[in-house]
């Protein structure tokens, strides 16, 4: 049977950047490791406590390892594509969505980057229509491509607004 | 008059002292409340006569500087594009409101400004947590003057600024009558749980032998005259009526509130058909209007979005007819598969999602029945989405998204290739 998150007929998903990857070991993976580190190495020092740190080290370091693997999984999940009509986002592996915000009724787009992402070159692109619930973010979009995807987007939004 | 464009006009003068009133009111009201609650424990009858009257006139004072400091700071200008208003005495602010950004605009008159024949204005824009604006107090009549002109200009007409804008022609669709909005708060599912509540303290109180639970009662007693007092008020002499620019609701015992909702700003209609009521066939109709979730915090607007408290079908249908233009006949009518009920046990008999010429209807609940048209011209975005236990049963949500609001579409647990094959359908019909 046909994935039910598959792009529409004739386009193809455009992969975001695997420097999102880094970025979300960098800022998630490693500060777990730190901490789990810092629980064994006071589990060493202190003897009336020694087994709950080296437990909570060992738990620690296993999210860590964990969120290491789902950086890499979830990234290759998100996507989007530019269809004639509408954009098209996907994303996640457990909670998959998919969801297809029509040119016009985008209000504007906003173009996202803390340091350590621009460290790495990448921003977040997000969609405003009038509606919360559309959540049009797109994440670990290169620089380059976030800046003409604003154009482009912004662009095809006016000469196809309806206005709210 | 390039002068007084520059500088702005100003509020009423009395804006500061209403303000005042309103301020030491609250102060009164939120001591009084503690004390009745005993948190001013053995201060004696003197003492809370006077922390009281103290609270009072203290709070009338502090209202009255604050008013008078804010109206003095504050200007608006009304140009050829927009509205503007500037406030603020060490920070200035200045908001900016584009006419063709406007969603809706209400006249409120609070208990206080009603007395000096004031009004505030408020101005509903798209998008954002601070979306709304208000302007207050004018004189009603200059109010109103505002209204029709920013309405006007919502609509891309030019209108004189100094000239009297013509008095629209308004006709009455409906005055829903006290009585029934009493009884039909007395037979929805709040009240009724309300009571239960009470009733079950009492039991306990029996049947534990504990006279202390009896004071259950109290607070749910409490709970049952609110909702009552605040629906019956809020909601007095409640009228719909329609006009050239949009649909009227005035409604309000106290402060009288005057709502505009022009047709085309209507993102969609609820209709809620609590339990007790579809007995007697009762409906009540909400919509969602962009902006008017961003002031479902302030206490003035907690039904803002009720367009008719309580109707008959007959009457709910014709005014769905004239909000969403729609032909009736049903395009895909799509339905929760049986492998769906754990997600709803029972709820998953009585939901569909229905596809019809210019509109997406959706069906939900079976204590409170839910029905929900989106125009797919408002549509804003269409999502489908899976969890893992959806994947597991083999079923998939769609959603079609709009503004916050009442408002809410979707077709819950569908057959996953159904619901992909209405998300394909449905994006190819929004355009």
């Amino acid at each position: 049977m046909a994935n039910p998150f598959d792009p529409v007929v004739g386009a193809e998903w455009t992969r975001v950047s695997p420097a999102l990857i880094k970025v979300r070991r960098l800022t998630i993976s490693l500060p777990l490791t730190a901490l789990a580190i810092g629980l064994f190495v006071a589990g060493g020092l202190i003897e009336s406590a020694r087994w709950p740190l080296v437990a909570a080290a060992a738990l620690v370091f296993s999210g860590a390892a964990w969120t290491w693997s789902w950086a890499e999984r979830n990234t290759a999940a998100w996507g989007y594509a530019e269809t004639e009509r509408e954009l098209l986002i996907t994303s996640g592996v457990w909670w998959r969505r998919l969801v297809a915000v029509p040119y016009g009724r985008m209000q504007f787009v906003d173009v996202q980057a803390g340091p350590v992402h621009r460290l790495f070159g990448i921003a977040t692109v997000t969609l405003h229509t009038a509606s919360t619930e559309t959540a049009g973010h797109i994440l670990g979009v290169e620089a380059a491509e976030a800046a003409r995807l604003r154009n482009a987007l912004t662009e095809l939004g006016e000469s196809r607004g309806a206005g709210v | 008059m390039s002068n007084e464009e520059a500088i702005g006009h100003r509020t009423h003068p009395l804006t500061g002292a209403v303000q005042g009133a309103l301020w030491g009111g609250g102060a009164f009201l939120a001591i009084l409340g503690s004390l009745i609650s005993g948190e001013g424990g053995g201060v004696g009858v003197a003492g809370i006569t006077f922390g009281v009257g103290g609270a009072a006139v203290a709070g009338v004072i502090i209202g009255l500087i604050a008013g008078y400091v804010g109206w003095y700071f504050t200007r608006y200008v009304i140009d050829g594009t927009e509205l503007r208003i500037t406030h603020g005495v060490l920070t200035k602010k200045s908001r900016r409101i584009p006419y063709e950004r406007i969603q809706s605009v209400d006249v409120a008159e609070p208990l206080v400004a009603r007395i000096f024949k004031l009004a505030e204005l408020r101005i509903d824009m798209a998008g954002g947590s601070e979306s709304t604006t208000t302007l207050r107090f004018l004189p009603i009549d200059e109010v109103r003057r505002l209204r029709r002109l920013l309405l006007a200009r919502a609509h891309g007409e030019s209108m004189e600024i100094g000239g009297d804008p013509v008095v629209e022609q308004r006709s009455l669709i409906t005055r829903v009558p006290t009585e029934r909005i009493v009884i039909g708060t007395m037979l929805s599912l709040d009240f009724l749980a309300a009571i239960a509540a009470a009733i079950a303290a009492v039991v306990a109180a029996f049947v534990f032998d504990q006279a202390a639970l009896a004071f259950g009662v109290l607070p749910t007693g409490g709970a049952v005259i609110q909702i009552i007092a605040k629906r019956v008020i809020e909601q007095w002499d409640f009228t719909l009526s329609r006009g050239d620019r949009g649909l009227r609701i005035e409604r309000g015992l106290l402060s009288r509130t005057s709502q505009t909702i022009p047709y085309d700003r209507v993102q969609g209609i609820a209709v809620k058909e609590p339990f007790v009521w579809r007995r007697f066939s009762w409906q009540r109709l909400e919509v969602d209007v962009a902006g008017y979730a961003s002031r479902s915090g302030d206490d003035a607007g907690v039904d803002i979005s009720t367009l008719l408290p309580i109707s008959d079908p007959a009457l709910a249908e014709a005014i769905i007819a004239e909000l969403v233009p729609a032909r009736t006949e049903v395009i895909t009518t799509d339905r929760p598969t049986q492998r769906s009920w754990p997600f709803a046990p029972i709820g998953w008999r009585y939901r569909w999602i229905e596809a019809r010429h210019g509109v997406v209807v959706s069906r939900r609940g079976w204590i409170e029945r839910t029905t929900c048209l989106v125009p797919h011209v408002k549509s804003q975005s269409v999502e489908i989405r899976q969890g893992p236990l959806q994947r597991w049963r083999g079923v998939a949500t769609v959603e079609v998204h709009t503004p916050p609001g009442p408002v809410d579409v979707d077709g819950s647990h569908l057959n996953q290739s159904e619901a992909r094959r209405f998300w394909d359908d449905q994006v190819a019909r929004v355009h």
